[in-house]
């Protein structure tokens, strides 16, 4: 009673984190993504796109591009009009536009490991496989499984103009590109130097560095272990030498349709077998 | 500020409804379909199966298969478990065990249809042929998301899972006995063929009609409709064909081909029986 009190309190004065109960307007525009998949690098590099005047930190980048579950309702209300607002939810139909961040499972897994190592929800013991085999069914986070996050977002919006689908190796591969198309998505004029100037900004030793300087400022990272960095190797393909061959394989048999789909090219040959799945996996056009 | 403090403190004392907002426990089944997809019957056939000493009616039906959406949080709460709940939710992570209804589109909209003009939401001389341009969009039930999204978002996700089991209206309609079988079976309940011919027979059509009559003040569906206007209406399979302008089944298989295909449906216009096709 005393905890649904103070809750209500807190309502009152806007004070609370509004979550899924989120007023979403027409003109916001999400920034999905399964976590670990790169969503605070995205963010960073949209903000730094988007608001030019003042650099993105982890000081103020929950203002910035507000996430329902740390920006109080309050904030929300003094956000500019329209907002960039982060998501790690599966398939939600009030989105009005998505860009959804994409990354191969096998990298996903490792790096959640590793964050969970830092927030201290895992021993620097706790076996690899035991996670793997939790990160399968779904149970490492609110947000479905890896695959159940991706499919639902896939099949209800692939090919969608309202839609934007990045992949985190691109990004890594060719930022600028990929900021460009963003930008395009964003109907912004893509102006070369200030996405030059984004990308420089979100690099990953910038990144290292504000965190170091701002680790209890953030919600990502406070009250985690200082030993351990949020801003880790920032690279893709990881798993190939730190993934053993065994749960490579798992993650192949049970998403290996989804991953060739998105041009992920697996290890194993196992998960070819359901290959014909995918050829009823997604919708035939957009619509 | 005053509406506010007055959903505060139905909140404080859980008199809200909860809606997706509700706590989800790990023993929990789910009843999932899109609307207008023959939830209320599979709703009374599971009752009728597993609560057959209860009677179940539109006066109870809600206590015996909650919706949060049309019950109070504190009587969810309280409700004995395991709890089989109604849901017309698109996917949602938390949900451990789904029985999911899919139902033609084709014949979706035209329910959709019947139940907006008797719950006046629009006129009887509305034109069809626009309501499903705004059924296709997304614009009618939209909180649950288009057909298309809240089914593949259940089917490719869930559908190789043994905590999910799909059913089609269709089939529940045509072998309603080895149908409410299967789902005895996921449900863990032992039941023999008289038992669930009983259930079945209990949710007939006509039975659901005479309860409609006596009882539509007492749900929440039926309460303050058009009451010239039955909510149990023909309980058939295929109305589509004759009543459906042919550039309106177009247009739904256009969007949602792949996805009927999959499910079983046959498609009539001819052009697109090939993906991509316009």
């Amino acid at each position: 009673m005393i905890a649904h009190l103070v809750a209500g309190t807190k309502r009152l004065l806007g004070l609370h984190r509004p979550g899924r109960s989120l007023v979403i307007l027409p003109d916001d525009v999400f920034l999905v993504s399964f976590p670990k998949s790169g969503n605070t690098w995205t963010r960073f590099l949209l903000a730094n796109l988007v608001h030019p005047e003042q650099a993105a930190t982890f000081a103020n980048i929950h203002r910035l591009i507000p996430d329902p579950s740390v920006t109080t309702k309050r904030e929300f209300d003094r956000i500019g009009r329209p907002r960039i607002i982060k998501s790690h939810e599966c398939f939600d139909p009030r989105y009005p536009r998505v860009i959804y961040i994409l990354r191969d499972p096998r990298d996903v897994v490792l790096s959640q490991y590793h964050y969970h190592r830092k927030l201290k929800r895992l021993a620097d013991d706790s076996p690899l496989e035991k996670f793997v085999a939790r990160f399968l069914a779904g149970e490492t986070c609110p947000h479905g499984s890896w695959g159940e996050n991706v499919t639902t977002w896939l099949t209800s919006r692939h090919n969608d103009p309202r839609f934007l689908l990045l992949r985190y190796e691109d990004m890594v591969a060719d930022p600028r590109r990929e900021l460009t198309r963003v930008a395009v998505f964003l109907n912004m004029t893509p102006d070369a130097q200030r996405i030059s100037q984004a990308v420089e900004r979100s690099a990953a030793d910038q990144m290292r560095k504000l965190e170091k300087a701002q680790s209890d400022q953030s919600s990502l990272t406070k009250d985690s272990r200082k030993d351990l960095s949020f801003v880790r190797a920032a690279k893709s393909g990881g798993w190939s030498s730190e993934l053993p061959d065994s749960l490579v394989e798992q993650l192949e048999a049970k998403w290996g349709h989804i991953m060739t789909f998105l041009g992920y090219e697996l290890a194993t040959s196992k998960a070819l077998s359901i290959e014909p799945e995918m050829v009823s996996f997604m919708p035939d056009k957009p619509r | 500020m005053i509406k506010r403090l007055i959903a505060g403190g139905k909140r404080l004392f859980g008199l809200h409804h909860p809606g997706r907002n509700h706590q989800v426990f790990p023993d929990d089944v789910f009843l999932v379909s899109y609307p207008k997809s023959g939830n209320t019957w599979t709703r009374f056939l599971i009752a009728n199966l597993v609560y057959p000493d209860r009677n179940p009616d539109f006066s109870n039906i809600n206590d015996l298969i909650p919706d949060p959406e049309a019950l109070q949080k504190r009587r969810l709460d309280r409700l004995p478990r395991p709890r089989i709940i109604k849901s017309h939710q698109y996917f949602d992570p938390r949900y451990p065990k789904v029985i999911y209804i899919a139902r033609d589109p084709r014949d979706v909209v035209l329910s959709e249809y019947h139940f907006d003009i008797k719950r006046r939401a629009i006129g009887e001389d509305y034109p069809v042929q626009q309501f499903v341009s705004r059924f296709v969009r997304g614009e009618v039930n939209h909180p649950y998301g288009t057909w298309g999204e809240n089914t593949a978002t259940w089917f490719y996700t869930r559908h190789n899972s043994p905590r999910f089991l799909l059913v089609t209206y269709e089939a529940l309609q045509s072998d309603a006995v080895p149908e409410m079988g299967r789902i005895a079976d996921f449900l863990g309940i032992a039941a023999d063929k008289q038992r669930i011919a009983f259930a079945v027979e209990q949710s007939s059509a006509d039975r659901m009609r005479e309860l409609e009559k006596k009882q539509a003040h007492l749900w929440s569906s039926t309460r303050e409709t058009r009451s010239d206007k039955p909510f149990v209406r023909k309980a058939k399979a295929g109305g589509w064909r004759t009543e459906l302008p042919e550039s309106s089944v177009a247009e739904i298989e256009t969007a949602w081909g792949a996805m009927m295909r999959n499910l079983g449906y046959e498609l009539a216009v001819s052009s697109l029986a090939h993906a991509g096709a316009e």
